[in-house]
Parts: structure tokens; C-alpha cells; sequence
């Protein structure tokens, strides 16, 4: 059924993952915030490793949220 | 000695504006430089949306150091900076070796500067989440 998910930072090597780049980060949360499991997403257990911690390290610095506020 | 490539990113109050920021900014150079530290760079994001509320300010002033320091000097400005009021949140992070400089990885995003000092209660620092 399902497509093959092929993790995006073993796809694409250029491809780094940095807490400073909120943006890119954020592909990788729900809209209230949460950190997407790896299931879903595909990314490799290497790589989402690396990325929950980047994306602990940027919400310490106010740069992603931790829980987004009710509307 | 050996020393490592670190990078500290610095959040400041808001208060402090633009040339507040320059000279704390300064000030952590110096301070790094005190310690036998070379600073590569010293990048001023400036004001920028917080993801959350810090301090009673939705928004605040960022600098990030890229710089080769010794474990002993990175304590000593770990120290420094807990003792800096203006100085809300830093976050200091070891570099690999081979890791391109701060410059090459994507990070900007300019804010909306041009709003004003108490703009009211809307609060839009949560857009970060959509787009695939």
C-alpha cells in the first residue's frame, strides 16, 4: 500500500540539521508544536535523533515553541 | 592547549534596543577574547519573535559567536554570561571540525522590525509549523 518513506537527510546529504534553522525544524513539528515521530515523517533513527535534539536546543532559545498557544 | 569550535547563540532583553545590543555584544567579544578565545565571527540577527514568553517580552535581540575556545575558557564565559542581566538565554554548542562556518547554513529570517515598541497582544511568533 504505503510508498516507502526514504529518510530526508540520508536522501538529501546537503541537508543539515542545525537548531538555529526554526524554519526547517518546524517541517518536522505538528502544529501545536510536537516533535513528529519518526513513523510518520521516515526520517532515519540516526537522523531523528540528531533532530529531536536540535529541536530541544531551539526551543530553549525561544526559537520554536514549545507548545503553541490556543488560538 | 587544545581548544574546539564552538558556537554561542545570545538572546538579550528587548530593552536593550539595536546599539544595546551592539555593545553587549561587544562586551561578550571582549570577554571571549579575555579568555585566549578567537572569534571567528559575530553575527547580530537582531530582533526577532519569541516562541514563547520570556520574561514577561514576545520578542528579543539575538547574537550568535562562532569562535575557538579551550573547555576552561568556555566555563569561564558560561559564568560570565549567567552573571549578565540583559542576557535572558544562551545556548552555547560545540562545532565539528568540518562543519561549515554559521554563514553557510540558512538561519535568517528577518522580522518584522518595523513594528513598534508595545504593538499590542497578538502574538505570531508560532507561524513556524505549516508549510511542507
Amino acid at each position: 500500500m504505503g510508498r516507502r518513506k526514504v529518510c530526508r537527510f540520508c536522501a538529501d546529504k546537503t541537508m543539515l540539521i542545525d537548531y538555529k534553522d526554526s524554519r526547517g525544524l518546524g517541517n518536522f513539528l505538528t502544529e501545536r508544536g510536537k516533535i513528529i515521530p519518526a513513523r510518520i515523517t521516515g526520517t532515519c533513527a540516526r537522523h531523528q535523533r540528531r533532530l529531536t535534539v536540535a529541536i530541544k536546543q531551539a526551543r530553549s532559545m525561544a526559537l520554536l515553541p514549545f507548545s503553541a498557544m490556543y488560538p | 592547549m587544545a581548544d574546539n569550535r564552538y558556537e554561542t547563540l545570545v538572546l538579550i532583553h528587548p530593552e536593550q534596543g539595536e546599539p544595546g545590543l551592539k555593545e553587549i555584544a561587544a562586551r561578550i567579544r571582549s570577554l571571549m577574547e579575555d579568555q585566549g578565545c578567537t572569534v571567528n565571527q559575530v553575527w547580530e540577527w537582531g530582533m526577532r519573535d519569541l516562541s514563547y514568553v520570556i520574561a514577561k517580552q514576545r520578542r528579543g535581540l539575538y547574537v550568535l559567536f562562532e569562535y575557538r575556545a579551550t573547555p576552561k575558557a568556555l566555563q569561564e564565559i558560561t559564568r560570565n554570561l549567567r552573571l549578565m542581566d540583559p542576557v535572558l538565554r544562551f545556548l552555547s554548542v560545540r562545532q565539528a571540525e568540518n562543519a561549515p562556518p554559521a554563514s553557510a547554513r540558512p538561519v535568517r529570517r528577518p522580522d518584522r522590525e518595523e513594528l513598534g515598541e508595545g504593538g499590542g497582544g497578538d502574538f505570531d511568533g508560532l507561524g513556524e509549523g505549516e508549510g511542507a
